[in-house]
């Protein structure tokens, strides 16, 4: 059996702080073989991106190895000096991180940047460094190789950036690429395209890769095994198909049930969220670390002392940390069985008719006029939502969705066009002239956690406030109790009324900016992405609270995203947009199978699906999503569309598609005839 | 004439402080017991330099109150053969020392310059303070509403930082100026700034709440209407504060010198502020825009804001130092540090010591407030 290029055993690494020694790693182990891609996957704060820092050594000041080793192609890395270092890294080990803008030095061109690795590593004349970089470039399929050469980071978009990186952690023939979440910044499409592109490279260069994510679907679709890491520790390890296929750590096991799979809807089988939190790093309990979370703990054996990884039968290299691996039924269904009655849907709430969004964006401020160019955020949209309908709008950034929530919530005017709240059309009214009761009845709730409650402010006075500006309640004190009630909404404890934002979690920031956005019992709710910063298990924790509380209250949800597994779980109807236009219009079944336009199929391709058993069509975008400033003419899709052959005549080019009826309440905006767009195939089997 | 030894003299400088020593004692002693309770203070209070810019400010502000009770002299009366006396000399008929000696005019530099203390502290505060209202008031607006709002503002600002501070202070001073009525618009204009700005700040707050409305807009006009006529129109109703048309040209150097680096900090801060996703979440409810700028927005602001504060707190002192040795700001017999050492720097190579200890006040004084801001700038980036 051959030497394995990284063997990490028995590591240990802790921060030492203020408050005292901090373990952020303890007793773990990990070998990639020589070719083979390593996923590691956890949730945030469980290790992932201290592992890979520690194995660069490169771990901030106040982390230290406080046990075990690391071994890069069988040499300790401790033991190391510092120009044996250098030389390994950016070199032997490569790596490439989440924000490729923060990778590259913006001062610096493209190809100069690229050239400087050969030039450092493998200390070539300048001529060689040029040829190489650009035989680079064009490995990672950039377009016009030497026209990105010569300009600066700023001037290409997110997903060239990254392939930027990439090529440069590549340039000098690394035997190890360590990626850190290298997709989690880009669009979906993009993502799909990159994804592809590491796993060709690394199977033709032979690198082995180790692949850090929190994402199960990624991981499975790019890797040969698999550590899932949970609260500092690797809690099963294994072959990806093992893994996936025959999950034997209750933790891993939860991560899947909380996720939106194919075949799940909000209706028949609930996600079911893990419950609790990760523990704090100092507040471990004793045992095992999953314990207080796992359904299947048994007091006196589990919180005894730490539990050891041990093997799985029938699969070799499986190993787990569970006392209970053949004590617990792996294949018990989790599923309560229950199943929800659909919402009665009610009549129109919200209604838009050929909204147009235009902005002038200005050459010049001193010598305006002339130059002046438009950008068409949002182009012609019309769909109406209906009382207790969910509502989705699936596209890509620069779709237009965001201008969309804008122009509903009053915070832009529309240029042209309609909308309807109710029976009062609230296109041209800003919100400041917008009377209370409908302000109050069209609310968001927001993507960013972090970013969604002022820091300033006890999250009780937060909600207050929005009552008091809603003009619900007559006195403080009648206040502060819809307050609690609206904690209590969002399963809360009361107590958390006089806490500053800071303290509380992601999950319970969320849950805040709901109880803030349902406090004026709102007709309509927007909710821009709110749970796509969340980690996998507090996301199904915030979609089934959403959903029960949209239920109940018969509230109108328009849900913007662009991750099609959550929105195939929770949406009744579906709008997908691209460029402003809405491509695609129909209730989620009809979306999620043949007709599909070929955007929505490249979508749907582009989602990872964390399920062996389910079998996808690929169908790789080429290219970037066109800028909103110089929209291609005819159809928005066409330098995209893989099926622009198909069309006789150029028409894609000249003029704009039709809107096709292709069944009752689906329509396909394409130039493709009905009888065409019917043959496609399903995207899953 | 007999000399205390310079062993006696720190002594003896030592006594005469203890009221300084005791409430600095009290307040770290206090601070180390409870720094687990007080947030970012207590953390200030535990890092050095934190520790020793707030000894030195502290030690100061203590000298300040205390003053009356410290000095040995008046520090405006004349004992005609202490003058020019070097540190340590006793005057015969009280038997009390001239600590640090006497200046030119027989007056006790020591009483002086803790004398002066009091000058300072009043005055750098709360001219920073003038001009942190009207940076506030001004970069708020630009940073929000941005365009032509900010174009009109930021070109203002720019105007008057190409203006050389020192020949405004010249021409405010300057007869043909000071009998117009620009200095007491100008002061009119920027005193009516804080009230407007925290007159603003209610009503947008509290406009949901009468009372409390009108409970805080009283409070606001009350002591703004003391403010604006013992500065303005020199009538303090009370009698408490006498300021001189020098003094409020101080203040209106000091608005105009720092007021446009305020407004540009403000306004940086609030471009940032602006695009999180809180200030959206305001709009979306439809808060008024002085709500959002003065209740969502300047809360967050704040951290940055302290920080720069502290150190024109300093900057001002200097400005206060500089301006005094051109003999433009307080009248000639005040003790404040600048006006000492002007008086004292003809004679310096014959008596140095005049012009030492309010020059090491200054000095220890502005370096107290650059630790102490560091200090704040790194405890609020830790964790």
């Amino acid at each position: 059996m051959a030497e394995p290029i990284l063997d990490i055993e028995n590591l240990g690494i802790s921060f030492f702080t203020r408050a005292g020694e901090i373990p952020a790693v303890m007793d773990f182990s990990l070998k990639v073989m020589p070719g083979e891609a390593m996923g590691l996957v956890g949730e945030s704060g469980c290790g992932k991106s201290t592992v890979a820092l520690a194995v660069m050594r490169d771990l901030p000041g106040v982390g230290k190895i406080t046990g075990g080793s690391i071994r890069f192609e069988g040499r300790d890395m401790a033991a190391l000096s510092g120009p044996e270092l250098r030389a390994i890294r950016g070199s032997k080990i490569a790596m490439v991180y989440q924000e490729p803008m923060a990778s590259l030095n913006p001062t610096m061109l493209v190809g100069r940047q690229l050239m400087e690795v050969p030039l450092i590593h493998d200390k070539v004349s300048k001529e060689e460094a040029r040829s190489r970089t650009l035989e680079m470039v064009k490995a990672v399929r950039l377009p016009d190789p030497e026209r990105v050469m010569r300009a600066y980071p700023h001037q290409l978009s997110g997903g060239q950036q990254q392939r930027v990186v990439i090529a440069m952690a590549l340039l000098s023939k690394p035997r190890l690429l360590i990626l850190d979440e290298p997709t989690t910044a880009l669009d979906v499409t993009v993502e799909a395209g990159v994804v592809a592109l590491v796993k060709d490279l690394t199977a033709r260069t032979g690198a082995s890769s180790l692949f850090i994510s929190h994402n199960l679907g990624l991981i499975l679709e790019t890797c040969d095994s698999v550590t899932v890491m949970y609260s500092g520790e690797a809690v099963e390890t294994g072959g990806v198909r093992d893994v996936f296929g025959a999950v034997r750590h209750p933790y891993t096991q939860g991560l899947f049930r909380s996720m939106a799979m194919p075949g799940t809807n909000k209706n028949d089988n609930p996600l079911i969220p893990i419950p609790g939190q990760l523990p704090l790093p100092h507040e471990r309990p004793n045992g095992c670390n999953f314990g207080p979370r796992c359904s299947h703990f048994v007091a006196g054996l589990c919180d005894r002392a730490d539990v050891p990884m041990s093997g799985v039968e029938g699969h070799s290299g499986h190993r787990s940390r569970c006392l209970r691996i053949d004590a617990i039924d792996w294949a018990a269904s989790a599923r309560k069985g229950e199943r929800l009655a659909p919402v009665g849907i009610g009549p129109r709430v919200l209604e838009v008719d050929r909204l147009k969004k235009h902005y002038r964006v200005a050459a010049s401020a001193i010598f305006g006029g002339g130059g002046a160019r438009t950008v068409k955020a949002v182009e012609d949209v019309s769909f109406a939502a209906r009382e207790a309908e969910v509502l989705a709008i699936v596209g890509e950034s620069g779709c237009g969705k965001s201008t969309l929530a804008k122009v509903l919530l009053g915070l832009e005017l529309a240029s042209e066009g309609l909308v309807v709240l109710g029976d009062e059309a609230i296109q041209n009214r800003p919100v400041e002239h917008r009377p209370v009761k409908t302000i109050s009845s069209i609310q968001m709730i927001f993507q960013n956690p972090f970013d969604t409650l002022n820091p300033s402010y006890s999250v009780g006075s937060q909600i207050q406030r929005t009552l008091e500006r809603f003009r619900i309640g007559k006195s403080a004190a009648e206040r502060r109790e819809i307050m609690l009630g609206l904690l209590d909404l969002v399963k809360l404890p009361r107590a958390f009324s006089w806490r500053r934002p800071r303290q509380l979690s992601g999950g319970q920031k969320q849950r805040i900016g709901v109880a803030r956005a349902f406090a004026g019992r709102p007709r309509v709710i927007i909710a821009d992405e709110p749970m796509s910063a969340l980690d996998v298990s507090v996301q199904a924790a915030i979609g089934e609270l959403l959903m029960n509380i949209q239920r109940e209250s018969k509230t109108t949800m328009v849900f913007i995203s662009h991750d099609l597994s959550v929105v195939r779980y929770l949406a009744d109807r579906v709008v997908v947009m691209y460029l402003g236009h809405i491509v695609e219009m129909g209730s989620t079944e009809q979306i999620f199978s043949p007709p599909f336009h070929p955007y929505t199929e490249a979508l749907l391709s582009a989602i990872p699906i964390a399920d062996p058993s389910v079998r996808k069509r690929r169908v790789v975008l080429e290219g970037e999503i066109p800028s909103a400033l110089t929209p291609p003419k005819g159809c928005p899709f066409q330098t995209r569309c893989g099926h622009k052959a198909e069309v006789a005549g150029n028409l894609c080019e000249r003029e704009l598609p039709p809107r096709r009826t292709v069944a009752e309440g689906h329509t396909i905006l394409c130039h493709l005839p009905v009888e065409a767009l019917q043959r496609m195939e399903p995207v899953f089997s | 004439m007999q000399f205390l030894s310079p062993g006696q003299i720190v002594v003896r400088s030592f006594v005469q402080l203890w009221p300084v020593w005791a409430s600095l004692a009290v307040v770290f002693g206090l601070s180390v017991v409870y720094r687990r309770k007080l947030g970012l203070f207590g953390q200030v209070v535990e890092s050095a330099t934190g520790f020793a810019g707030l000894l030195l400010v502290l030690f100061w502000l203590f000298a300040a109150v205390f003053g009356r009770r410290i000095e040995l002299f008046d520090p405006l009366s004349q004992i005609a053969r202490m003058q020019n006396t070097a540190p340590g000399a006793i005057d015969p008929h009280s038997g009390l020392p001239y600590l640090f000696g006497g200046d030119k005019l027989a007056r006790d530099v020591f009483g002086r310059v803790i004398a002066g203390a009091r000058i300072v502290l009043i005055i750098a505060p709360l001219a920073t303070m003038l001009a942190l209202s009207v940076g506030i008031s001004l970069g708020l607006p630009a940073g929000y509403f941005g365009r032509r709002v900010d174009a009109v503002l930021s070109f203002l600002a720019n105007l008057v930082l190409a203006f050389p501070i020192i020949l405004l202070f010249y021409l405010l001073v300057s007869p043909g100026i000071l009998e117009t009525p620009i200095p007491y618009t100008l002061a009119g204009v920027f005193f009516a700034v804080p009230i407007v700005l925290f007159g603003v700040l209610f009503v947008s707050g509290y406009r949901t709440q009468p009372t409390q409305l009108a409970l805080r807009l009283a409070l606001t006009l009350l002591v703004g209407a003391w403010l604006f006529a013992t500065f303005v129109f020199n009538a303090d109703p009370f009698g408490i504060l006498k300021v001189s048309p020098s003094t409020l040209n101080i203040f209106i150097a000091v608005a105009l010198a720092s007021g446009p680096g305020i407004f540009r900090i403000v306004r940086s801060l609030t471009l940032d502020i602006k695009t999180r996703e809180y200030v959206l979440a305001a709009q979306t409810r439809g808060e008024s825009a002085w709500y959002i700028m003065l209740w969502e927005i300047l809360p967050n602001a704040r951290g940055p804001l302290i920080v720069d504060a502290c150190l024109r707190i300093g900057y001002t002192t200097i400005l206060l130092g500089a301006l005094g040795y051109f003999g433009l700001g307080m009248p000639p017999e005040s003790p404040d540090w600048g006006t000492m050492i002007k008086e004292s720097s003809p004679f310096m190579r014959i008596f140095w010591h005049p012009a030492l200890a309010p020059a090491l006040a200054m000095m220890s004084f502005v370096l107290g407030l650059n630790l102490l801001a560091d200090a704040i700038r790194e405890q609020s980036l830790r964790d």
